[in-house]
């Protein structure tokens, strides 16, 4: 599973089965346990699961976010279906969701995702991760330095770094401390699906991040907050318009 | 509106006009200096605008080369990056695939 994105804690132990799985088989148990049906899960978590249906919902409804990132996807030929592309489900430690490139689904992790801005935030980031993988020949699973480019970016863009959320986590810096915070929580986020050393981690995110933190696509600007997200959306749908007359 | 060739400005000039405003803004300020450790540069929309207002006015040449030119430069600063991955000519082929039901043991 790649691009597991990573809030506190400490990250699962080594584990591979199939070459894809690594460490995610760990985080994400019901992904590798008798399939990926909720069926039989669905009495014991209906309230939550019904909690992470309805927030998914409303993000994917009203969040100017995910609504270019689905509307990209759509243009880039990956229309996505909310019961096929994404599956609530329980998850291990304390991540919040996982883009899964092999059944090209995103996880959102029903027991850690507790209110509606966090929700917005999971599926942006995850998102930004299905998108990459929709436009770009992106190897998940044996590439580090494509894995911390699709982390750099879904830290950039999502809001993850954003100044609320950065005070929040008790880390108080100003001036450039987006870019900080981006490379911490990419380096986190690579550690959270991969057995590798934080070293090696952080000189994957250190080479590609020149490249990657000034990739703003679709946004075509980092979104801070909802205003510039909509502004972005606009752009967007201008394009044509944009291009033939530049 | 366009003119007689077709060309009319890349975006509405209350596009331009709102991303000035944004631009100037203090919460934009703050933002800017949060990412980059520097005050935003907003000039070059202020610029932007006035072409705007004086092509849909005049139908001024000089605007339209103006506007063109600035416009260009921005696609040119997102552009600048060396790509990490090759890009894709067609999506995933699997994409649209209905999900496995059992994982192989």
């Amino acid at each position: 599973m790649a691009g597991a994105q990573y809030e506190r804690g400490r990250g699962p132990a080594a584990g591979e089965q199939l070459q894809q799985q690594h460490v995610s088989c760990q985080v994400f148990p019901e992904r590798v346990a008798q399939g990926n049906s909720q069926q039989g899960f669905f009495s014991s978590f209906f309230t939550s699961n019904q909690k992470c249906q309805l927030r998914l919902l409303k993000t994917l409804e009203t969040n100017p976010y995910v609504k270019l990132l689905l509307d990209a996807m759509k243009h880039s030929g990956c229309a996505v279906n909310k019961d096929r592309h994404f599956s609530c489900e329980d998850c291990n430690g304390n991540v919040s969701g996982g883009f899964d490139a092999s059944t090209s689904q995103i996880v959102l992790c029903q027991n850690n995702i507790h209110n509606q801005a966090h929700m917005n935030r999971v599926v942006t980031h995850e998102l930004i991760h299905a998108f990459d993988h929709c436009r770009a020949h992106v190897d998940w699973f044996t590439n580090i330095r494509h894995l911390a480019c699709s982390e750099v970016r879904a830290a950039n863009l999502s809001g993850d770094c954003s100044l609320v959320n950065e005070i929040f986590r008790l880390h108080f810096g100003l001036k450039q401390h987006h870019q900080t915070c981006v490379r911490d929580r990419a380096t986190l986020s690579i550690l959270a699906v991969r057995n590798i050393s934080k070293e090696v981690a952080k000189k994957a995110v250190d080479e590609v991040f020149e490249s990657c933190f000034n990739d703003h696509e679709p946004f075509g600007r980092i979104p801070h907050n909802k205003t510039y997200a909509r502004y972005a959306h606009r752009d967007f749908q201008n394009r044509d318009r944009y291009y033939s007359n530049i | 509106m366009a003119d007689s060739s077709g060309w009319q400005p890349p975006r509405p000039c209350e596009a331009y006009r709102a991303e000035w405003k944004l631009c100037r803004s203090a919460r934009h300020f703050l933002h800017h200096y949060y990412v980059h450790g520097e005050r935003p540069a907003c000039e070059q929309w202020r610029r932007d605008l006035a072409s705007c207002r004086d092509w849909e006015e005049r139908r001024s040449a000089e605007a339209q080369q103006s506007l063109c030119e600035s416009e260009r430069a921005r696609v040119r600063a997102a552009r600048k990056h060396i790509l990490v991955w090759a890009p894709r000519q067609s999506p995933p082929p699997d994409w649209h695939l209905p999900l496995p039901q059992e994982k192989d043991e």
